[in-house]
């Protein structure tokens, strides 16, 4: 077992003009043990970190170690690493049994111990029924099963997963997520799961990593990400549905501070110990960020008002959206709610809720 | 339902026409064949009539023994079967390693550019490095007159043939498998020969056929490079032909025993040969 530590990895393909900065100065540490969640939107970089941390992409500058050991010279086969690819990779012309003893065969494994712990690990993840199957003729579901058993099964020292659930219908992945938990729980191995979908990264991940356009955004654990993101990309980024993000202008007075939504009528409080960052910030234009989950109906003295445009039913919630002025809002409210289109509809929400953000560069302000 | 009568209607019609095509098509291509197996079975006198004969009056079974009165008439279907065979081990493994260089690697390979331009060595008419190619040859040690002259020789048709569908074949391959295998634990090297090789087997059983056949249904160089110490079936059948006459039968009878090595072959490979063949065009 092993941290995994980053320090100021690049990735540019190609050179000069053409070239693709895939991955900038990314720093970032995997604890013994952790799981960690590599999250972003689609082509932010996720799987050249990835490979380069594999070994099967070089490094264009930085360093990667493995519980001390630098890594960035050493072959894939050398690094001690397993990996579960997107397509999952499996030899189409091996049975699932000889696919997930493969590894075992060139470490000198006798044929008979291959084939006892091939039986074992089928078993703990349930495909001992499909052992003298062929990949081709499996479902996606059991060919996943199959390239998570052949990456376990020589018990590596980092194991890592890309987008491995990308492929799977709902119901399946909603298995495999409480699968993969259970098995980490029960391994206890360092494992990097790369992701774009935050649903998967928040249920199993003890910490996230959010990546945007190459760089590393911001990396903690759920609450962090979702109560202090550092910029409005995290916030938005990360949170179902989507933060709300309105302009405001500073008011001062009478010692207090107020926050105006420019082109609709609502303020924002500022709570004495959150002005002094702001005074700290200067400027008089911000960005504020809600959380569709902070705003609470509330029919006396609202913070703030609008008409309902859509009410959108979602089972177990229903978030609104609210127009005032040039704003709109969206609020999730429990189910019973009675609220129609072209309804009158008041929030109020706790300032503590209230993010503030610097307009031009995106960074928390307080 | 009418509209569905009218459908089956179409598709009678459709069907016709297909077996009429087929018919067609079966006429031009075994009717040559027929004549030479019966041709092959003729006496010399019957081969000679004006007005031919389409069913042997006997049948001269002897003519299959009598091509081989001459013995170097079966040492040249040895050579032929050689040359052929070891032109054909060459081609794979020269053409399996490039191509793959080429799939793999291509900038380091040389790029695309490079690759067609070996492809393109197949396009030109072969005769016109005729004369350029006996003298370089003639200037080996061993000279034209020899199996290696022809081994050698045959790989500038062979080769980039077996490259450029080598290359194609491993392009279909997907590199993650080599990649799990890398992580897996494998040496490149092994990975190549546990995991990528055997799904580009069957396209390379194509390859192989593909480079024998030429090799041995070779004539033109053939003639010009050997026939004294080394001598190839192809360069035999003329023979037959003599200042007065040609011993039609004894033609007929050489060349359908030179047919019996390709379609066995054939016949042993078909399988791979079709998996082979459309490995390039259908997808997973
Ligand atoms: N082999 C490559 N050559 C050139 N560009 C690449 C290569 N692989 C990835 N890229 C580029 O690098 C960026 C990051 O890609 P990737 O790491 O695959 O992102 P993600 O896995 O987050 O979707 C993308 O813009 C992609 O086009
Ligand atoms: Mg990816």
């Amino acid at each position: 077992m092993s941290n995994v530590i980053l320090s100021k990895v690049n990735k540019i393909y190609g050179a000069g003009r053409t070239g693709v900065h895939a991955v900038r100065d990314l720093d970032l540490t995997v604890n013994d043990g952790e799981f960690m969640a590599l999250l972003g939107p689609s082509g932010c970089g996720k799987t050249s970190t990835l490979r380069m941390i594999v070994g099967l992409e070089a490094i264009t500058s930085g360093d990667i170690h493995f519980g001390g050991v630098r890594v960035n010279d050493l072959e894939p086969r050398e690094r001690n690493v397993a990996m579960a690819f997107e397509t999952y990779a499996l030899y189409p012309n091996f049975t699932v049994e000889e696919n997930l003893a493969f590894p075992l065969e060139v470490r000198g494994v006798p044929a008979d111990e291959r084939r006892r712990r091939a039986r074992e690990l089928a078993e703990l993840l349930r495909i001992t029924e499909i052992l003298t199957a062929r990949p081709p003729v499996l479902s996606g579901g059991q060919q996943q099963r199959v390239s998570l058993g052949r990456a376990l099964i020589r018990e590596p020292a980092v194991f890592i997963l890309d987008e491995v659930m990308s492929h799977l219908d709902a119901h399946l992945k909603f298995q495999m997520l409480f699968d993969l938990k259970r098995l980490h729980q029960e391994l206890r191995r360092t494992m990097i799961y790369v992701t774009h979908d935050q649903v998967e990264a928040l249920a199993l991940a003890d910490r996230v990593a959010v990546m945007s356009n190459a760089a590393l955004q911001q990396v903690g654990d759920r609450n962090a990400l979702y109560n202090r993101p550092t910029n409005m990309f995290v916030a938005d980024f990360i949170g179902e549905p989507p933060t709300t993000f309105i302009a405001v202008e500073r008011c001062d007075r009478a010692g207090a501070i107020e926050l105006r939504a420019i082109g609709a009528d609502i303020v924002f409080d500022v709570a004495a110990e959150r002005a002094s960052a702001l005074d700290a910030h200067g400027g008089r234009r911000f960005t504020v960020g809600i959380r569709p989950q902070n705003l609470y109906p509330c029919d006396h003295d609202p913070r703030m008002a609008g008409k309902v445009v859509i009410n959108e039913y979602l089972g177990e919630r229903s978030i609104l959206s609210i127009v005032t002025g040039d704003v709109t809002l969206r609020a999730l409210v429990p189910p019973e709610t009675r609220l129609a289109p072209g309804d009158h509809a008041g929030f109020s929400l706790d300032p503590r809720d209230v993010m503030i953000f610097d307009t031009e560069s995106g960074v928390l302000v307080a | 339902m009418a509209g569905e009568a009218g459908f089956e209607h179409r598709w009678r019609h459709v069907r016709l026409l297909f077996l009429a095509f087929l018919g067609l098509w079966l006429l031009f291509t075994l009717f040559p064949l027929y004549f030479m197996a019966i041709t092959a079975l003729k006496t010399t006198a019957e081969t000679n009539l004006t007005v031919p004969t389409f069913w042997p009056e006997v049948f001269a079974f002897g003519n299959f023994a009598a091509v081989f009165a001459e013995a170097t008439n079966f040492d040249a279907l040895v050579d032929s079967f050689v040359i052929a065979s070891l032109n054909t081990v060459l081609s794979l493994v020269l053409g399996t390693l490039a191509g793959y260089a080429f799939a793999r690697f291509p900038r380091q390979a040389g790029g695309e550019n490079l690759a067609f331009w070996i492809l393109s060595n197949r396009m030109f008419p072969p005769v016109a490095i005729l004369v350029p190619m006996f003298f370089l040859f003639d200037s080996t040690p061993w000279g034209t007159d020899s199996i290696w002259s022809l081994v050698i020789l045959y790989l500038v048709f062979n080769l980039p043939l077996a490259t450029w569908l080598m290359m194609v074949f491993f392009r279909d391959a997907p590199p993650e498998l080599e990649e799990a295998a890398y992580l897996d634990g494998w040496t490149p090297f092994r990975a190549f020969f546990r995991i990528t090789l055997p799904l580009v087997l069957p396209g390379m059983i194509s390859v192989a056929m593909l480079c024998w056949i030429f090799a041995w249904n070779e004539y033109l160089f053939a003639n010009l490079f050997v026939g004294t110490d080394v001598r190839t079936y192809t360069i035999v059948i003329p023979t037959f032909t003599h200042g007065s006459q040609t011993l039609w039968n004894l033609q007929m009878a050489f060349s359908l025993i030179a047919m019996i090595p390709p379609v066995t072959l054939f016949i042993l490979l078909r399988r791979y040969m079709v998996r082979g063949l459309s490995l390039g065009v259908v997808k997973g």
